[in-house]
């Protein structure tokens, strides 16, 4: 069962919504998907996003993935752990590996994400 | 995350059951259903270099040629040299088309006088049996210098790996890795048998019977453990020793492995995998990849002969094995990204890489003579997507083109052993 309070991209992100900031990250399925996770291309800081964008990308030595915004805004902070402890995204893809953090654009919110019964649903239809 | 799919139209393995239930992450691979790993890649790598591994390698094609004309067509279809082969030996080789591409790797191995084996790749054994036919048949041109000229050998082709082949099928499965020989000696019963088993050298094989069951056990593989064996036996009896080998070589450490060990063993010894440092977008030939010794042509007339001579004289470009650092947080390498000499111009490409322990290996199609063994070498990362073509990094680098590396590392020695 994926995590009830977060919400989920078709591209398989997960964002957990505080006020106007979310949190970003990549789920269970993805890093399952990936095997073991050895770099993580973190956004830089202050990058204005749009939703669906390319924020960065995960790597492990069998495929590279691209990172795509599940929200529009501007990239605040980033989990810089990841760079010496990429491993984070395959242990703890939803707490530890974290990936960076948004700031919603005013006009944007969780329109086009999934919630968790609904990426549920999702997956099951892979 | 880009979403995969799956190939529903895809093949099952006559093992697809067991590496379920084994818990192997399945996905397609040369038109079959094959796991990937069960633990992790860099387990099962690290299992076949310290005990041993099991892989079920039973997607590759496996071929019987037989009959008086056997060794004149195989001597015909291939590059190296079938007459020399003697019984209970094997032979690496390449079959080319009259272009002189290569069309696959194979082992040929020579079973009686007039009865041979050919072992080709799952992803190409379509495509050489439609050649072979081809070839066999008269239709096809074998000489571009003599168009009309056309093969008249008719051996006895048949596929080994159908179950039509009752008996007398075979399909693949690889034990590899320090511990493999006292594994399989353990399931074998007569000390004459223990002995020519323990005598076996590589490219050598030997037929015998477990629990009843004609197996044949061949010293080869493709993993570079220098203790690795392959054993064929008939399809329906492949579940009955994939099962009895993981039962008795639990206590040697043996462990199933997938895919992914699979390729990161053969990329740590050198090891070419066709369409990448064989044929491919480079069209490497088997004197590029480093395997001047499997081509003959003082054997005489070969399909594909007088081109792939001409290519070789020709050729400026050859096979390299890099060392780079590999330790979590360094970005993977990957296939065409450049290779960078110590001026910094690219001199080449990776065509493989893998992540072992604190490292990377990598393969590489590069200039002849453009970086001595043991020496500095440099890598730089390919644009992956629009954001880094946007922060100036190139998709494509040309040769010569001036590149800063962003990683460093060695020259390796072209193969190594384990």
């Amino acid at each position: 069962m994926v995590p009830e309070d977060l919400f989920y991209s078709k591209e398989h992100e997960w964002a957990r919504i505080e006020g106007n900031e979310a949190v970003v990250g990549i789920t269970d399925y993805a890093q399952e998907q990936l095997g073991e996770v050895t770099f993580v291309e973190l956004p830089e800081l202050d990058l204005e996003i749009g939703q669906g964008e390319v924020l960065g990308a995960v790597e492990s030595s069998k495929a590279a993935s691209d990172l795509y915004a599940p929200v529009s805004g501007r990239v605040f902070e980033v989990n810089g752990g990841l760079e010496s402890q990429p491993e984070w995204v395959n242990d703890d893809c939803y707490g530890l590996g974290w990936i960076c953090k948004i700031k919603f654009a005013e006009e944007s919110g969780t329109d086009g994400l999934m919630t968790a019964a609904q990426y549920e649903q999702y997956l099951k239809e892979l | 995350m880009s979403a995969e799919n799956q190939m529903t139209e895809a093949k099952k393995s006559v093992l697809y059951e067991l590496h379920v239930q084994l818990g192997g992450r399945m996905v397609e691979f040369g038109g079959y259903l094959m796991p990937v790993w069960y633990s992790s890649i860099a387990e099962e790598h690290r299992c076949v270099r310290e005990a041993a591994g099991l892989f079920d390698c039973t997607h590759m094609g496996v071929l019987g040629v037989s009959g008086s004309e056997a060794k004149g067509f195989l001597e015909l279809v291939a590059t190296n040299e079938v007459g020399r082969l003697e019984i209970g030996r094997a032979q690496y080789s390449f079959i080319l088309d009259v272009a002189g591409a290569v069309l696959d790797d194979i082992i040929v191995y020579r079973l009686k006088d007039e009865v041979f084996m050919v072992v080709v790749n799952a992803s190409n054994c379509e495509k050489i049996k439609g050649h072979l036919e081809a070839v066999h048949s008269g239709r096809a041109v074998i000489d571009t210098n003599e168009p009309q000229r056309r093969n008249t050998l008719k051996p006895k082709i048949v596929d080994l790996r159908e179950a039509s082949s009752g008996p007398t099928g075979k399909v693949d499965l690889a034990i590899q890795g320090p511990a493999s020989q006292a594994v399989i000696e353990t399931l074998i019963e007569e000390a004459g048998t223990k002995e020519e088993l323990r005598e076996l050298k590589g490219f050598r094989f030997l037929e015998t019977r477990i629990d009843g069951r004609e197996v044949l056990i061949s010293r080869t593989g493709y993993t570079g453990a220098k203790g690795g064996y392959e054993m064929f036996v008939a399809p329906d009896e492949a579940g009955w020793l994939w099962q009895r080998l993981l039962e008795v070589g639990e206590r040697n450490g043996l462990q199933p492995c997938g895919l992914g060990a699979r390729d990161s063993l053969r990329i740590e010894a050198g090891f070419p995998l066709y369409g990448h440092e064989l044929a491919g977008e480079f069209e490497v030939s088997p004197y590029e990849a480093g395997y001047n010794w499997a081509v003959k042509p003082e054997k005489g007339f070969y399909i594909g002969k007088a081109a792939l001579e001409k290519a070789n004289q020709e050729s400026t470009m050859t096979i390299g094995r890099l060392q780079l650092p590999g330790e979590k947080g360094v970005r993977p390498i990957r296939a065409n990204d450049a290779v960078v000499d110590i001026a910094g111009r690219c001199v080449g490409w990776v065509t493989s890489c893998a992540k072992i322990s604190q490292n990377q290996i990598a393969l590489v199609y590069m200039k002849k003579d453009a970086i001595k063994e043991d020496a500095q070498v440099g890598i730089y990362y390919a644009a992956r997507n629009k954001r880094h073509q946007e922060q100036g990094r190139l998709g494509q680098i040309k040769l010569g083109e001036t590149v800063q590396a962003d990683i460093e590392g060695d020259s390796m020695k072209r193969f190594e052993r384990y």
